[in-house]
């Protein structure tokens, strides 16, 4: 079955009103870099499309502490207006340049590891997302709660999500990403991390992974680990090897499950390393 | 939804297109309007043989719906191509064995067209950035970052796109 209708709806009302009217026989996309591929190759087929470009969702808004992130977004645009060098650093290790000017801040939320690494700089920066729905009205959700696993998420059937509201950063945070290449690689681990620090002692800690599990996470028993104690090479090394045994990797063609789990560790010790000096 | 008048820009020219809903630019191009340059290798936004320019952006045709380039413009490699000669662009990339089998060179053409118009003169690394969204399975990428960088190192070297 070929496609028989692409709405392209010109506001948010009207993309949640044709989402309600239509419900899940309409596929969403945003910029299309993740369904177009699927239906290219008819491994998805779906009767009805819905694109969100036009939708009034294509912004980025510094506001009192922080910055709002239209679902729609470019991640192009992200990389350049966000102001926030964690997201800019993260944008630049999403794919190349023609899909970074199409693929979107909330369609990048969708894509199945180990594609999705914006979420480790959202996460570490305590991201929240922004959905809504044209009966229930707005609901925000921290990032850390939208993920429930392997390509599955928190939303309803007649939810959108509609912006990611990141908060400023504070303290230091650091974002490493390691593929086989300089740039433009699939990961084999993503790792971001966030750390306030007072008198020399972690305040408050969070360590986001990506491409080593079923959707990107934080490492709670890290965190946990690194939150009161001094950040010296002990708790930093208590931590990387928490986040390495949090991880639940997997075997593809880029990595091996252990090297994945083994890699976790070192790049976790890293990022604290260098977000300690 | 029967199919659907889109109308846009094309290398300067006001064209339009019928299409049924969510063909791609690609499609559209090629299929629809004899455009035949731009190429499709993976159909899935890997390979960047299908690069155009939309509104100055690279973009990849071949995960683009046609409908979402309505009231734009888009450059494909015959928009910069001269009626005579060659583009700067092409010229260096002949001169330096930048293409073999060919079928990447003009998506190559357009992400580099894309590149010197936003930044004249890119470092390597900044050229191997630009350029990794788009395979090449047989130059080894050396000649073609040596093309681009030829032509950004020539005086006026930039200039010769027409449809800008």
């Amino acid at each position: 079955m070929t496609t028989q209708a692409y709405f392209r709806p010109r506001s948010l009302v009207e993309a949640l009103g044709l989402l309600d009217e239509h419900g899940p026989a309409m596929l969403v996309m945003a910029g299309g870099t993740l369904a177009m591929p699927l239906i290219n190759k008819g491994v998805s087929r779906p009767e009805k499309v819905m694109g969100l470009r036009q939708a009034g969702l294509d912004y980025v808004r510094q506001v009192d502490g922080g910055v709002h992130i239209g679902a729609a977004t470019p991640l192009s645009k992200v990389r350049a207006d966000s102001g926030i060098p964690l997201l800019a650093e993260a944008v630049k290790n999403v794919a190349g340049w023609a899909v970074q000017n199409v693929g979107t801040a909330g369609g990048n939320l969708f894509a199945p590891p180990p594609a999705g690494d914006f979420a480790v700089a959202l996460l570490a920066l305590d991201a929240q997302v922004k959905i809504s729905s044209i009966r229930r009205g707005e609901r925000l959700v921290p990032l850390f709660e939208f993920f429930t696993g392997f390509l599955t998420n928190c939303l309803e059937p007649d939810e959108l999500v509609v912006e990611i509201q990141v908060p400023k950063p504070v303290g230091k945070s650091v974002l490493l990403k390691y593929g086989r290449l300089y740039t433009n690689t699939p990961a084999i681990v993503s790792v971001a991390v966030s750390l306030v620090t007072e008198n020399g002692r972690v305040r408050s800690a969070r360590v986001a992974l990506n491409a080593v599990g079923p959707h990107p996470f934080r490492s709670r028993q890290a965190e946990a680990a690194l939150t009161g104690s001094l950040l010296d090479a002990v708790a930093i090394e208590t931590a990387s090897k928490a986040a390495a045994a949090e991880c639940e990797p997997y075997t593809d063609p880029i990595a091996s499950a252990d090297y994945r789990r083994k890699m976790a560790g070192v790049f976790v010790q890293r990022a604290l390393t260098h977000a300690a000096n | 939804m029967a199919s659907t008048i889109i109308t846009f820009t094309l290398n300067g020219r006001e064209t339009e297109v019928m299409v049924k809903p969510l063909t791609t630019l690609a499609k559209a191009l090629r299929e629809k309007l004899g455009f035949t340059a731009t190429k499709c290798g993976c159909y899935e936004g890997n390979c960047g043989s299908c690069t155009v320019i939309v509104n100055g952006e690279p973009v990849l045709s071949c995960i683009l719906p046609v409908e979402e380039v309505e009231g734009q413009n888009v450059l494909t490699l015959e928009g910069i191509t001269p009626a005579e000669g060659l583009h700067p662009l092409q010229q260096a990339f002949h001169e330096n064995f930048a293409t073999q089998c060919g079928f990447c060179t003009p998506g190559m053409l357009m992400i580099s067209k894309a590149l010197l118009d936003k930044n004249p003169h890119p470092t390597e690394n900044e050229i191997a950035e630009a350029l990794s969204g788009n395979l090449c399975r047989c130059t080894g990428y050396d000649p073609i970052i040596a093309a681009v960088q030829q032509v950004a190192a020539a005086p006026n070297g930039n200039q010769g796109g027409t449809h800008e």
